[in-house]
């Protein structure tokens, strides 16, 4: 079981994500981004430990940006590498989800 | 060092999914004439596919897999077999769609069909058999 490490400041919560975003853990991301919400509807994913998102990663993030939109808020994803925005860029969901290049850089102006 | 090949057997669980990962990273490390973002693409479809046998294999937690990797001079060639129940999903045109942007699954075929030079499914006795293949300029 993956332990999703989140802190909240500011009003904004950091979700820090494992080496590999991919089916054994999209459940409990999904969980992970929805108690974020709960707590802070701006949400921010640190993609930088990530070496490798599959798809039912990228339906968490989905889940977890309609998630945080209800709760009057926003996803934005950070610091992810070649694989993630290349897979990203292939199944377009780098309009929805565009990636900032930093934690720091997607909280600014938020 | 080309011509190698790597076997592996698990179940359709997916927990047994790192294993796959593992290989690939064997099997790159031991081949640096493979192009890194080659290897990328080709787990990223791999995953993919053994997912889908995980998602959609039944009996449920009972079908077992076994994954052979060919490393050549200019592709990768996988062959993952499964002994679940013939696959009635299988749609070669329809692997192109991708969905929506705001769709919570179905990508996973498609990107795998995005990233392959070759992508194939076929029932063969009691398996169902896919092939991937992914090629580069050697």
């Amino acid at each position: 079981m993956t332990e999703w490490q989140t802190d909240v400041s500011d009003g904004v919560a950091v979700i820090v994500c494992p080496a590999r975003v991919s089916m054994a853990v999209a459940a409990s991301f999904r969980e992970a981004i929805a108690a974020a919400a709960a707590e802070a509807p701006k949400v921010v994913v640190d993609l930088g430990p990530t070496t490798f998102i599959d798809s039912s990663g990228l339906g968490a993030l989905v889940s977890g940006l309609k998630t945080c939109r209800q709760a009057g808020g926003d996803l934005r994803i950070a610091a992810a590498g070649e694989q993630v925005r290349t897979v990203l860029k292939l199944t377009n969901l780098d309009r929805i989800l565009r990636p900032h290049d930093s934690v720091e850089d997607a909280r600014r102006d938020w | 060092m080309t011509g190698d090949h790597y076997e592996l057997n698990g179940l359709a669980v997916p927990d047994d999914m790192e294993q796959l990962h593992d290989l690939l990273e064997e099997a790159s490390a031991q081949h640096p004439h493979v192009p890194a973002s080659d290897v990328m693409m080709f787990e990223t479809a791999v995953m993919e596919l053994a997912n889908n046998v995980v998602e959609h294999g039944r009996p449920v937690g009972q079908v077992a897999w076994h994954f052979r990797l060919e490393v050549a001079a200019d592709s990768l060639t996988a062959r993952l077999a499964d002994s679940g129940e013939e696959y009635a999903g299988w749609d070669a045109a329809a692997t192109h769609d991708m969905p929506g942007e705001m769709a919570e699954s179905g990508r996973g075929l498609p990107l795998a069909s995005a990233v392959l030079d070759e992508l194939d499914y076929r029932r063969e006795g009691t398996s169902n058999v896919w092939t991937m293949v992914r090629r580069w300029q050697a």
